[in-house]
């Protein structure tokens, strides 16, 4: 009986096939029907940030990576993603400047780093030491620059610290050959 | 209806995949730092093993043995990577709180575990009791241990925002390595110890 167990020998690749099917169009499905939810979310998510960064802000555009904020029109600063490599993973980090040369403020988006230790590079304890520093002089003390490092937490310091500092360098000169052209 | 009492049943104590089958320790391990991640943990799980136990329970009569583990591993990387869009979409907090052990629960051997011992030899109703049981089972463990862990690793009790308060000491001086994996490795020893020494659980 061959044709019998040809079948037998090909049915578990057609049940498989099947399965396959069923599951790509189940998955595509939720994909369509959570898709627009997350990149709102996504998208709320960095507008809150940018609204607490720069409370006077009207409006924003995105472009080249960086984000330029408005003031009814106004240009008031710039914001942009910055990434850490921490002691326990990459640090998302948005940046924002006032002009090309000095930090509005940091917020640290995600991070891994040791509870209890690592960790409170994220509070604003540690956040607010950026606050009007030249891009230049951001980087730790001891490295020669004006940002105190945490206790006990140097890895995680610097790692925000460096990552702040060489991304809004090459944004400012980004920035500024903008405005030159 | 016995029956479905029962297979029920033996997943909170006889059959607890956490102390007693020990199924699911790494995801208990990294997600046990509060009460918070804990719950949502179950959530997920509860949806994955349920979808699971149920769809291979009702196809095991067609399936081959030879393509059963593919076949089982299709259907549950498939509902995983549905609950995760899911909560992303709707619990974007919970799913940075779960992190990657949200699509992890794909090599979770609960799932694949009580598919192959439970949901491919039994009946349809008999599979739902089975991983309802094993999800409260993993929900209890995962309880008792997130908050032994949180009281003792940040000194606070709060769950979804509501704040139960501050221990006085623990609460300025809380000890962290709890919050880490090696107090989540202290905690589940020194939990099944206790199971096993007075006699609530037997191994196996």
């Amino acid at each position: 009986m061959p044709v019998k167990s040809g079948l037998k020998t090909a049915f578990p690749i057609i049940l498989l096939t099947i399965v396959v099917a069923i599951s790509v169009t189940a998955l595509t499905f939720t994909d369509r029907a959570t898709r627009g939810k997350i990149e709102a979310q996504k998208e709320q998510e960095i507008q809150n940030m940018l609204s607490e960064m720069f409370p006077n802000m009207s409006e924003y555009d995105f472009e080249n990576e960086i984000y330029t904020i408005y003031t009814d029109g106004d240009k008031v600063g710039y914001a942009f993603l910055a990434v850490g490599k921490g002691y326990g993973g990459d640090i998302d980090i948005l940046v924002g400047l006032e002009d090309e040369m000095t930090v509005k403020g940091v917020t640290i988006i995600s991070q891994t780093e040791t509870p209890g230790l690592g960790s409170r590079i994220a509070e604003s304890s540690f956040t607010d030491r950026f606050k009007g520093q030249s891009i230049e002089d951001v980087a730790l003390t001891r490295d020669g620059g004006k940002i105190d490092a945490i206790t006990s937490s140097t890895i995680s310091s610097r790692a925000v610290v460096d990552a702040v500092r060489t991304t809004a360098m090459e944004k400012a000169k980004v920035l500024k050959g903008d405005e030159g052209g | 209806m016995a029956k479905f009492g029962k297979e029920f049943a033996k997943g909170l104590i006889i059959s607890n995949p956490v102390f007693v089958l020990a199924l699911g320790l790494c995801p208990t391990l990294a997600i046990s730092t509060s009460i918070d991640s804990a719950l949502g943990m179950t959530l997920a799980v509860l949806i994955v093993l349920f979808g699971s136990n149920v769809i291979i329970s009702a196809i095991r009569k067609f399936v081959p043995s030879i393509t059963r583990i593919p076949v089982f591993i299709v259907i549950i990387a498939s509902l995983v990577t549905v609950v995760r869009l899911i909560f992303h979409a709707y619990m974007p907090q919970m799913h940075e709180a779960l992190g990657i052990f949200l699509p992890l629960i794909v090599v979770n051997c609960i799932i694949l575990g009580r598919a192959e011992a439970f949901a491919s030899k039994n009946p349809l109703v008999h599979s739902i009791a089975d991983a309802l049981g094993i999800t409260v089972g993993f929900m209890l463990a995962l309880l008792m241990i997130s908050f032994i862990r949180q009281i003792l690793g940040t000194g606070n009790l709060s769950v979804f925002g509501v704040d139960f308060g501050t221990l006085p000491v623990l609460g300025k001086h809380p000890i962290v390595m709890f919050i880490l994996p090696p107090g989540a490795f202290l905690i589940i020893g020194l939990l099944m110890g206790l199971f096993r020494r007075t006699g609530v659980m037997k191994s196996e």
